[in-house]
């Protein structure tokens, strides 16, 4: 059955203007502009700034260097944030960290991440990704709207709006989020990161929440039935027919369709949230915190059965990666946490056959420094932010297997080379999608935006 | 190609046969496709070839360019700048040319002139409005039925529904024009009006119950909310509006709510993420407040020209700088505002307050009047114990012993000084560690107290200048070569609620004996939780360690700490021990209570953020490419005269003289911005569409000629806005049925033509308080005050909020009557804002927003069938159909909630439901009429006026 039939069939003559204010509201024929590779994104976002020299920027030079100063010509006009701003040095913390190259890619991981080495082969490792912003606040909002102030829609507002949704019976960006198990999650959230902006209201991401209903008032009051749901509904239908014949206009026609959507999610979400059917191997894959309801583990569960109903855009929030201090003892439970469910689900999605359209993402909004912030001993310092290079890693969705792109420089300061900068991988991704990122625009206050800002190029290197 | 050449000379005849006007027609194509490289930025401009200003001979062979080959490198514009122009604009193009390319100012930039009515017969508003109808071959839809018209208002005007008395008293006869009028007044000196136009203002002013950014903590601006409802409630004119909010400090001998009104130069975002660059968020700022100034009243898009000219409008980035200056002087840091209000803020006492601050200074000046002092007995010894004491001369580097102190935990400091002349600002106890570097995250730790002139100041800071307690007495009167005896409180928690921080009032500061005034600088203290332990820490004595600060140079005698607070008794007692004559008279302890019930009092008192200059003013450079490190020429505060008129004679060269120019009769953009906004707030879309942006690239007007009528009119009925919603809703225009045809819909599904009323989905809050009012539930009597909590699903913030103990990272649910009041008194928190406004396109806040989207959602079905509060105000409606409407329950409801009796057939159909309802909830009749009402109060037409 098409959307369309589906609509056709909900029983009330939908109009044609409702039917497409439904379907795509303000979706625009041009997209998508080339054959889309990736069908859907799971986005693994790591708030806080995970340290990419214990996880995945190998060193090797500044092993001998413990201590010493991060020479001036590396440091050159860094902005330090007021963390460090009394510090008198900066010197090199090398990672305690072993490092490794895994899979006949010879990615190099840390040992932080025993899980993800085995699908280091599925791995697409950015390992100069930078930005400008050195908070928190900006830097993440830059990373999910392509600007560092709030305002702007978020990446998958902008998806939703160029492509519409492909399920009719549950909203097409979803965001999940989940508390590290060590219990500090430090910075907030703000629903700004999945807002819309400036674009309609109806594009901002629906979050899914970890207790009670998932999607906020999907249950009914206690007492009235889904029988009676569906006679009041019905009710309601019929006197905003007898309204519509009199008064003409097409939002009431929307109207009713949006309440048979409603009442649609109202069986597809529970639906879809219920996890007590998966296979004993599914959650032996996902790993201990599996069925701990919340958890990252569990989340990404749940966000492999988004995507298998053609949920667009998922975002997936873990929080607790801002290890100022003591990042020895808070790194590896972070780690912990997200290290085998996010390879469980590369593969997971690999074994259904949905790798190959499916573009996973794990990612903070900025990197740690090679320097210490605090005192520094071997096996122990804390790390400040860091914007001039950072790793993420792509997965599936067209990009290459088992490549690293870019790399910093021997103090892992400062790109080397293959720089990515997030406005080129948010111009990677809509093309991923399908989307040109310099068409994908809306016309605000007499400008055109875009999610790119006025910048962002394709990564062409890592295109499948 | 052929086809296209075909369909071109057809077009371009047709473009020939008319006439092509620039400003309409030719220029929003010019702007939207040429500007960008061929205009004012000089930076990005190709060719050097301006098409934004006549005189440059090439402008006549475009055509030659824009009709180029496809592939061809001449081909304008070109390919890689993803613009293109259509068949239909290349052909206007042609005809423009071809009619002598004649360009003219762009219509809002020069000043309306009164239009003459086409038709004289009718209101000047309906004959505009007629005039265009009659040119699209339409004219105006019948007259909305008089309940239909009555119910518009009410919500439009008060954004509450009529109440059933109310529409058969205007509807039992058929009513004059005198009960219209009649109507229409009594919605417009109710109280709710106020509330209803504050509700728009407040999101155009960006207020927020909190900071914003991902400490979002509160912020308390609820004063400067309440000063907007009053000043429409009181029908202040509309250029003092503007004037008291962008320079309300500035006027001569402000008055408490002139000041109260610049808070809304300070409703913007503040961060206080650790670690930010003060600088860098401070521009942040005062940038804010040049967009908000520029979408509030100018209708344009000033922040554009912040990194480079505007593209688009003549604003150049000069432009931008200088509407910077006259913002770019107040005393506020960037990292601010991590726990209450930032600095600069003021004491705001409430009405109320403000009469017991009267009658108590009042009762004070009495008692003084007849017996200002007695005999206080002298006591020798003190009556608690001190955990460090000092008597003499603090000459060498005095310290104190180690005293454990916890923000949470008492502390009192108390002694004799003797201060010599020259002790103007010195430390006399401090811990603050002042050598730190200001940019670090901890720079001023600590607690001082301060000798300021004959002042005592006090501090208790986590980093200075934004997260501290601050304060300086009034009048401590300290003079040099005379024995004081000082003492400086701070309380602690003690057994309050400390709401997540720790309170300027906590501390009390007594001079010989009586409790001081003080004036709180700042009050951003936060406070940890229970588990912290009071640290061992020395004080300084008589000095501190900033570089170059002066010694105390006098005396001191009997200097002690204590980990207590003292009572006044204690205080009185120490203060009569030494150093005073025989015969020494101290304050009257019967004075002493009335002004500490005063004192009490001052320190309840709510404080809002304000607008306050700097001694010094601060300069203000270009900052290329907008970044806040990289100044580039300095600038003077001004505006685009040559553009947008002259500054007017005389005017400082302030906020003061900015808001005389933007209230000049003349000023082209101010009063048409503002007259469109209101009729966006009746009719769904303004005249100007784009009602932010009236420059090159927003929308002309549906109706030119009625703008500049409104805008005149109003300049010359002095602002007045009552005046102004009163003709407008009063005109046929407005009363006209919303019920049309589809093909109406479908040909104008905007309304632009105004052939017929306007319908649109209900704001947000006027469908909450819509479905409170009608289930008699909403809690309206009560006009401001402190924002409220109504429910909100308890785990919403889980997992979202920042994980520190900040006010506003818990939702604590109000109780009583705070369930129920008006909706734009809901607590508003940016990054969480309250689901049941968000879902229906009320915006987060974080910045101007002067048009909502009106979106039409399945989460919104959801809301309306299963939030609690809808679900409790139909079960409210439910009780009061049955209370209150006899034998007919079902009627009655449908009454209250859609303002119209429902006909045969709407009753069988909720009846139908009632039948179900009753089968499934057996005898519980209440729940069964609440399935009833709970379908009320999902009809498209209730929620829609």
């Amino acid at each position: 059955m098409t959307r369309r039939d589906l609509l056709t069939r909900s029983g009330y003559g939908l109009g044609a203007a409702a039917l497409h204010a439904l379907l795509a509201p303000e979706a625009q024929a041009a997209f998508p502009n080339h054959k889309p590779k990736a069908k859907r994104v799971i986005f693994l976002f790591q708030a806080g700034g995970p340290s990419q020299i214990d996880l995945f920027d190998h060193k090797p030079f500044i092993k001998d260097r413990f201590d010493q100063d991060i020479p001036t010509s590396i440091f050159g006009g860094q902005r330090v944030t007021g963390m460090v701003a009394n510090q008198a040095r900066f010197p090199v913390a090398p990672s305690m960290y072993e490092f490794k190259q895994h899979g006949q890619s010879g990615q190099w991981l840390s040992d932080r991440l025993p899980h993800t080495a085995k699908v280091a082969d599925e791995l697409c490792v950015l390992r100069a990704m930078h930005t400008e912003a050195i908070n928190h606040d900006p830097a993440i909002t830059l990373l999910q709207t392509g600007n560092q102030l709030p305002g702007r829609p978020c990446m998958g507002s902008w998806v939703d709006y160029g492509l519409g949704s492909e399920n009719q019976n549950l909203p097409a960006f979803v965001v999940l989020h989940s508390l590290p198990s060590n219990g500090q999650p430090d910075q907030g959230l703000l629903t700004r990161l999945w807002g819309s902006g400036f674009l309609p209201s109806r594009y901002q991401g629906v979050q899914f929440r970890n207790g009670g209903d998932p999607v906020l008032h999907l249950s009914n009051p206690p007492g009235v039935t889904r029988d009676l749901r569906r006679a009041q509904l019905d009710g309601i239908a019929a006197l905003n027919n007898k309204l519509y014949a009199r008064a003409g206009d097409p939002e009431i026609e929307t109207r009713i369709a949006q309440y048979e959507m409603a009442f649609r999610m109202q069986t597809a979400v529970p639906e879809l949230s219920d996890v007590s059917k998966e296979p004993d191997h599914i959650y032996e894959l996902y790993g201990p915190d599996a069925r701990k309801p919340g958890s990252f583990a569990a989340n990404c569960i749940l966000a492999r059965r988004l995507a298998e109903r053609n949920v667009r855009f998922i975002q997936l929030y873990h929080r607790g990666w801002d290890h100022h201090g003591g990042l020895t003892e808070k790194l590896p439970p972070l780690a912990r946490d997200t290290d085998q469910p996010a390879a469980a689900l590369i593969q997971d999605l690999k074994q259904r056959g949905m790798l190959d359209d499916t573009l996973v993402i794990w990612g903070g909004e900025f990197g740690r420094t090679p320097y210490a912030q605090g005192p520094l001993k071997r096996d122990s310092y804390g790390r400040d932010h860091h914007g001039r290079v950072f790793s993420i890693w792509m997965a599936g969705g067209g990009v290459k297997r088992g490549i690293s792109h870019g790399a910093s420089d021997d103090y892992g300061f400062n790109v080397a080379e293959g720089g990515v900068h997030v406005h080129d991988l948010q111009a990677t991704i809509l093309h991923l999608l399908g989307i040109d990122h310099q068409k994908l625009t809306f016309l605000f206050q007499g400008r055109q935006y875009r999610l790119t800002d006025v910048d962002g190029s394709v990564v062409r290197e890592i295109l499948a | 190609m052929v086809r296209f050449w075909t369909l071109y000379i057809v077009l371009t005849a047709i473009a020939m046969a008319q006439n092509v006007d620039y400003g309409r027609d030719v220029r929003p194509i010019l702007s939207e496709n040429c500007f960008h490289c061929h205009g004012q930025d000089e930076n990005k401009r190709m060719a050097n070839f301006r098409l934004d200003i006549p005189g440059d001979a090439r402008t006549t062979r475009i055509l030659e360019r824009i009709t180029a080959d496809l592939k061809s490198p001449r081909r304008m514009p070109p390919v890689y700048s993803n613009r293109s122009l259509t068949t239909q604009q290349i052909a206007t193009i042609e005809g423009w040319l071809r009619q002598g390319a004649k360009t003219s100012q762009h219509w809002a930039f020069v000043a309306p002139k009164r239009p003459t009515p086409p038709l004289s017969n009718i209101h000047p508003i309906d004959a505009f409005a007629l005039t265009r109808l009659r040119a699209e071959g339409l004219a105006f839809n019948q007259p909305a039925g008089a309940a239909a018209w009555l119910r518009r208002v009410s919500l439009d005007l008060t954004g509450l529904p009529p109440t059933p008395a109310e529409l058969d008293a205007f509807t039992r006869t058929v009513p004059t024009e005198r009960a219209y009028a009649a109507a229409v007044d009594r919605l417009l000196a109710s109280s709710a009006y106020g509330e209803r136009m504050a509700m728009d203002w407040l999101d155009v002013a960006r207020y927020a119950d909190t900071h914003g950014f991902n400490n979002d903590s509160s912020r308390s601006m609820w004063r400067w909310r309440d000063w907007v409802i009053e000043s429409f409630n009181r029908n202040q004119s509309y250029d003092q509006f503007i004037t008291e909010q962008l320079a309300g400090d500035l006027l001569p001998n402000p008055t408490l709510d002139q000041r109260i009104a610049t808070g809304y130069g300070r409703n913007h975002v503040i961060n206080s993420e650790g670690g930010i660059i003060d600088e860098e968020y401070r521009v942040e700022y005062v940038v804010d407040r040049v967009r908000t100034l520029g979408m509030s009243w100018l209708g344009l898009t000033v922040e554009c020209a912040r990194c480079h000219d505007h593209k688009f409008d003549p604003i150049t980035q000069r432009d931008h700088y200088r509407f910077f200056a006259f913002f770019n002087n107040v005393a506020e840091v960037g990292e601010d505002g991590r726990v209450a209000n930032a600095v600069p803020m003021i004491s705001a006492p409430t009405r109320e307050q403000q009469k017991q601050l009267a009658a108590l200074t009042a009762e004070v000046e009495r008692l003084q009047r007849s017996k200002p002092f007695v005999d206080v007995k002298q006591q020798s010894s003190a009556p608690a114990s001190a955990v460090w004491a000092f008597s003499g001369l603090a000459t060498e580097q005095q310290k104190t012993t180690a005293i454990p102190v916890s923000k949470r935990e008492p502390m009192t400091i108390a002694g004799w000084l003797k201060r010599t002349a020259a002790d103007t600002d010195v430390a006399l106890v401090s811990n603050i560690r002042h050598e730190y570097n200001p940019a670090d995250v901890s720079y001023g730790r600590g607690i001082e107290l301060r000798i300021a002139g004959s002042e005592l100041e006090f501090l208790y800071a986590d980093r200075l200048p934004a997260y501290a307690i601050h304060l300086r007495t009034k009048s401590a009167n300290i003079q040099p070569d005379v024995w004081h005896h000082i003492t400086a409180i701070y309380e602690g928690v003690g057994g309050r609620d400390p709401e997540m921080r720790a309170h300027a009032a906590w501390v009390r500061i007594f001079v010989d004996g009586r409790e001081l005034a003080t004036q709180v600088l700042n009050d951003g203290l936060s406070i940890p939780d229970d588990k912290t332990k009071p640290s061992p820490t020395t004080f300084r004595i008589g000095w501190d360690n900033k570089r170059d600060s002066a010694r105390f140079q006098g005396e001191f005698d009997d200097l002690q700490i204590f980990i207590q607070t003292l009572s006044p008794l204690q205080i009185s007692a120490l203060s009569a021990s030494k150093h005073r004559q025989p015969g020494y008279r101290g304050p009257s302890p019967q004075i002493e209570a009335a002004r500490a019930k005063l004192l009490v009092l001052e320190r309840s008192m709510p404080t809002v953020m304000v607008m306050q200059e700097l001694d010094k003013t601060r300069e203000t450079h270009i900052l290329t490419r907008g970044a806040y490190d990289a100044p580039g020429e300095m600038v003077e505060p001004g505006v685009p005269e040559a553009l947008l008129g002259a500054w007017p004679t005389g005017a400082p060269r302030n906020r003061l003289g900015l808001a005389q120019w933007l209230t000049k009769p003349d000023h082209p953009l101010t009063a048409r911005v503002v007259v469109n906004r209101f009729w966006q707030q009746l009719f769904g879309v303004g005249l100007v569409k784009t009602s932010e942006n009236f420059g090159l690239q927003g929308e002309s007007p549906s109706h030119p000629e009625l703008l500049d009528w409104l805008a005149i009119e109003f300049i010359d009925s002095g602002w007045n806005v009552k005046a102004l919603l009163k003709q407008i809703v009063l005109s046929q225009v407005y009363r006209q049925d919303s019920n049309a045809p589809a093909d109406l819909y479908a040909r104008d599904p905007e309304n632009r033509l105004l052939a017929r009323g306007p319908r649109f989905r209900l704001p947000a809050e006027i469908i909450r308080d819509q479905a409170l009012f009608a289930s008699g539930i909403l809690s309206h009597q009560r006009i401001g005050g402190p924002s409220v909590f109504p429910y909100q699903n308890e785990d919403l913030y889980k997992g979202i909020v920042v994980a520190a103990d900040y006010p506003s990272t818990k939702w604590v649910a109000s109780t009583g009557d705070d369930l129920h009041r008006r909706s734009l008194y809901t607590f508003w928190k940016r990054t969480v804002p309250h689901p049941t406004m968000t879902v229906f396109d009320a915006p987060d806040r974080e910045f101007c927003i002067v048009r909502r989207s009106n979106t039409n959602t399945p989460m919104q079905s959801l809301t309306l069938l299963n939030d609690p509060i809808y679900v409790e105000a139909a079960r409210k409606l439910a009780e009061r159909a049955l209370r209150e409407g006899g034998t007919k329950p079902i009627a009655y409801a449908f009454r209250l909630a859609a303002g119209r009796s429902p006909d045969a057939d709407e009753i069988a159909i909720l009846e139908r439901t009632l039948k179900t309802a009753r089968s499934i909830f057996a005898k519980d009749e209440l729940s069964a009429y609440a399935a009833v009402t709970t379908m009320i109060l999902n009809l498209d037409e209730v929620i829609t006026k």
